[in-house]
């Protein structure tokens, strides 16, 4: 037995869930194969633009946008889904599974535990994002660069779309850890990441209502499609504002991540 | 264990947890220390597990204190340091394998990495540590929550319904290493439904029944508290010999096809009953071992759920 009153660091927390993810099977295909998928597409789609590029319109050619060849509309949802699933599984997993029993005992101060788990998974998620938008990019620009149609990281509008690009799957991984946390429930936590991070905004187009395009531009994956992906969002009280999007980016994470702490903190086991 | 004159003491203090109209566990006061292996008995619902869960705070208290060296477990960043527990053997994620499993528990209590394997080595899963629990027998799994328990080396120990799907040289073993644990100055508290097996684990007892402390003292004086004198009896006419007994005036229980459990007529009597009757005889013994009926006689009107009836 051991005397001496050890008090585990907060980085022995957040390696111990490193030790936990990266030991499913699941989760190393899901970010594998997911990472492949995401630069495979956006390799495709530069390479059909650069072959297309001659048949397209005059107005085709002037509304492109190359930022769209790293991720479009239905590439970030397919990451969206793919963060947030992981980001529930990595909580829910624990309560179908009870293990959360063994580690809230191993480590009975919760939000310790809570906290390391939220900072393990969003800096995994911001890493493996960081890596597919930084080859995707680099990928679409070299194949671009061959009809002149490439940009400059100087070039306004390009840092800003590669950050919401990079920051959609830590974002959307702690949203599903937050959902994870409320529903406890494999099923229904996979169905409510999708409906709220995807399917859900995807139907939401600007009205003739300023109130609902208001409602809209607090969704993330709306404010993403109309403002923050587009080299040049356009200007309309219609549309989300940047830093308006912005906000909502930050918000959704730190909202998710403390009803995370709060939940798991109150709950009985 | 340097501990000095640090008592490694589980203290529950008037504890008491209510889900909504019911009352999982009431007022339970008792004391655990250390030295020994307490049992910590109770019909099945009596409150057991609630119990450990809320002296480990997984499940908040109603009102009252469970406390672990006199300080709440919930203060404590590296628990398993400080207590051992195994609350349920399928509490692990499947998909991980038993090594990686330990890794993480060690790793999260800054336990150095060469525990998991003195552990895995210890329950005798060290060929299969690399294997996914999701493949192991409940056996296996209860080895896996027992090295789990003895990763942090702790001074307090707690195990509910360790023996569940031991085979029994696993029984045999489990029953031995409490025993070591105790007399190394460990606190050990083991719960089970099952007097018989506290018979041969135990030194002390915590009786509960319908959340409340029925007992609390030593396997003895526990035994002591038996009235009646028990005769079991096999034969492969049962229900015959069941009926002639009781017409006989003792109290009969059938205990499986061919078993019998008699009280009110001594093992001689039972026997000329039998020939006279013409009824073969397998077995028959006088059970003077009657910490089961101690218990059964405590507990009877404290049980939630009997065969046939609801109370």
């Amino acid at each position: 037995m051991t005397t001496v009153v050890s008090h585990a660091r907060f980085r022995d927390l957040v390696a111990a869930e490193w030790v936990k993810l990266w030991s499913l099977r699941s989760t190393r295909w899901v970010l594998g194969v997911g990472a492949l998928a995401l630069i495979g597409l956006a390799v495709r789609g530069s390479a059909s633009t650069y072959t297309d590029w001659p048949t397209y319109t005059p107005r085709e050619q002037a509304n492109y946008d190359p930022m769209t060849e790293i991720l479009n509309g239905a590439t970030a949802s397919l990451l969206m889904i793919g963060a947030g699933s992981v980001g529930a599984l990595s909580v829910v997993s624990e309560y179908a599974t009870g293990l959360i029993r063994t580690t809230l005992a191993a480590v009975p101060t919760r939000h310790r535990v809570v906290a390391a788990k939220l900072t393990l998974v969003a800096a995994v998620m911001f890493a493996l994002s960081a890596l597919i938008v930084a080859i995707s990019f680099g990928a679409s620009q070299a194949i671009l660069s061959g009809r002149q149609l490439d940009v400059a990281l100087t070039d306004p509008g390009v840092l800003r779309v590669l950050a919401a690009d990079v920051l959609l799957a830590p974002m959307s991984a702690l949203v599903g850890m937050g959902l994870g946390a409320l529903l406890r429930h494999t099923a229904a936590t996979i169905v409510a990441v999708c409906a709220v991070l995807v399917v859900v905004p995807s139907f939401f187009k600007p009205t003739v209502y300023q109130w609902v395009n208001d409602l809209y531009a607090t969704v993330p994956l709306y404010v993403w499609r109309n403002c923050l992906s587009q080299l040049h969002p356009r200007h309309s009280d219609a549309l989300p504002t940047v830093s308006g999007s912005w906000a909502v980016f930050v918000l959704w994470p730190l909202i998710a991540a403390l009803l995370t702490l709060l939940v798991v903190h109150r709950r009985d086991m | 264990m340097a501990r000095g004159n640090v008592a490694h003491v589980i203290e529950v203090n008037g504890l008491t947890k209510r889900y909504g109209d019911v009352l999982a566990v009431h007022d339970l006061t008792f004391t655990v220390r250390p030295g020994h292996v307490t049992g910590f008995l109770g019909p099945n619902g009596a409150g057991k597990s609630t119990t450990l869960r809320m002296i480990l705070g997984l499940n908040r208290p109603t009102t009252g204190t469970a406390t672990v060296n006199g300080r709440p477990f919930t203060a404590l960043s590296a628990g398993l340091r400080h207590v051992g527990a195994l609350l349920d053997a399928n509490d692990v994620h499947g998909g991980r394998s038993a090594a990686a499993h330990l890794s993480a528990l060690a790793r999260a209590n800054r336990l150095p990495r060469r525990r998991v394997l003195e552990v895995l080595d210890e329950v005798g899963l060290a060929k299969v540590a690399s294997r996914r629990v999701g493949g192991f027998s409940l056996g296996m799994r209860q080895r896996l929550g027992i090295a789990t328990a003895l990763l942090g080396d702790p001074p307090v120990l707690l195990f509910d319904e360790p023996v569940n799907g031991l085979d029994p040289e696993g029984v045999r073993w489990v029953r031995g290493l409490f025993r070591d644990l105790a007399a190394q100055g460990r606190t050990v508290l083991v719960s089970s439904h099952l007097m018989s097996e506290m018979e041969h684990t135990a030194d002390r007892l915590v009786v509960i029944g319908r959340g409340e402390l029925i007992a609390e003292e030593t396997v003895a004086e526990f035994a002591a508290r038996s009235t009646g004198v028990r005769v079991s009896v096999r034969t492969p006419a049962a229900a015959r010999l069941a009926a002639v007994l009781t017409q006989a005036g003792a109290s009969v229980e059938r205990d499986g096809d061919e078993a019998l459990s008699v009280t009110g007529l001594s093992a001689v009597h039972v026997g000329e009953l039998a020939l006279t009757w013409g009824i073969v005889l397998h077995e028959l013994a006088t059970r003077t071992a009657s910490l089961e009926q101690a218990f059964m006689e405590l507990t009877a009107d404290r049980v939630d759920y009997l065969a046939g009836e609801r109370r």
